[in-house]
């Protein structure tokens, strides 16, 4: 019952189908049968415009690429020259240590020592005899250190480009050897660029032992760049200062000017 | 210390000699000519032009006894004594 009611619909179906079919196709013929002619002369047209459009179409496409080669290259140009400048300017921030201390030691500036003051000078200098000056010396002792330090001069009138010779003297008065260290200070601040040594008795550590008492040589001389320069111009007197520390052990003294 | 950073002015920082320090003389070996220095000076009213040649003779005594360096006089600065040291003598007597 249920299989013939559903053929019997099947074939229904089919039917309708079948006859829907043929007249779409009908339909489609008919249009098609129109539509060619039209279709034909639009196909013609269209495929000439197509290649003509077409053919255009190619040159410019040759056009934008050579051009978009020619930015290409500009760009890889320019790419290169930024990272060049790059690296350039990492590379020129790493020399620019090196190359500022150059600078300082040329000029001067900042305190630095300037090459060529060391002793080639001393042989080849030429005393300036009309410019005398008087240096005072003066000793001190940090609180630590137990010993008797005094210049044993008072003074020494120099003039520059003389080389100069002054004793200092240390006393050890305690019954136990002590080890000193000194550094030394020159008053007028600058005139102590001008105010070299060739040797003295500071930096190092010196040991005393007990109840000893010796001589500290100091041999300096003042450049004779110093009557040039005319902020010295009303110096007459310069101030050497020692101060002694005790030195202990384990402790040890940044150099100064190298710090 | 006072690091400003103007130009033209320097500030000062000590820094150890070239030759660095003389080692101590600890029995006195070159005291005598250290004296005659000090007596040199004393009565030349501290007029250090004066006395070079006593400076010179208490650093050649050092050298003779291997507490500083040996090295040539010139290096020194006593190159006008080494020159002319008749002449200064001369001069001086």
């Amino acid at each position: 019952m249920l299989s013939s009611f559903l053929l019997r619909g099947c074939t229904a179906k089919h039917y309708i189908q079948a006859l829907s079919s043929t007249r779409l196709c009908i339909d489609c013929c008919t249009i098609r049968r129109l539509a060619t002619s039209s279709s034909q002369q639009f196909l013609r047209r269209t495929t000439q415009r197509l290649l003509n459009q077409s053919r255009g179409a190619k040159t410019h496409k040759r056009k934008h690429q050579s051009q978009a080669d020619d930015w290409k290259k500009k760009n890889k140009t320019i790419l290169t020259y930024i990272a060049a400048a790059g690296v350039g300017m990492i590379g020129m921030s790493y020399a620019a240590v090196p190359l500022y201390r150059l600078y300082c030691q040329a000029t001067g500036l900042g305190g630095a020592a300037v090459a060529g003051h060391d002793t080639e000078q001393v042989a080849t200098m030429k005393p300036v005899r009309d410019r005398i000056i008087k240096v005072t010396f003066n000793a001190d002792t940090h609180a630590s250190i137990q010993w008797n330090f005094r210049p044993q001069q008072s003074e020494i009138y120099v003039v520059p480009g003389e080389t100069a010779l002054a004793f200092y003297r240390a006393r050890n008065p305690t019954d136990k050897p002590v080890i000193g260290i000194s550094t030394y200070n020159v008053v007028p601040f600058e005139a102590g660029q001008y105010f070299n040594k060739i040797q003295c008795f500071c930096f190092e550590e010196q040991r005393l032992n007990p109840h000893e008492e010796v001589d500290m040589p100091v041999f300096f001389y003042i450049d004779p760049e110093f009557d040039e320069d005319p902020r010295m111009a009303r110096v007459d007197t310069i101030t050497l200062s020692y101060t002694f520390f005790e030195a202990k052990e384990g402790q040890h003294l940044p150099l100064p000017g190298y710090s | 210390m006072s690091t400003a950073m103007n130009f033209g002015s320097k500030t000062f920082r000590p820094r150890p000699p070239d030759k660095g320090a003389f080692p101590l003389d600890h029995f006195g070996e070159c005291k005598s000519f250290k004296e005659v220095y000090m007596q040199c000076l004393r009565n030349n009213h501290f007029d250090n032009s004066r006395c070079r040649i006593e400076s010179k003779e208490y650093l050649e005594c050092r050298m003779d006894r291997q507490l500083m360096t040996k090295e040539p006089l010139e290096k020194l600065g006593f190159n006008d004594l080494t020159e002319d040291l008749s002449e200064e003598n001369e001069a001086r007597s």
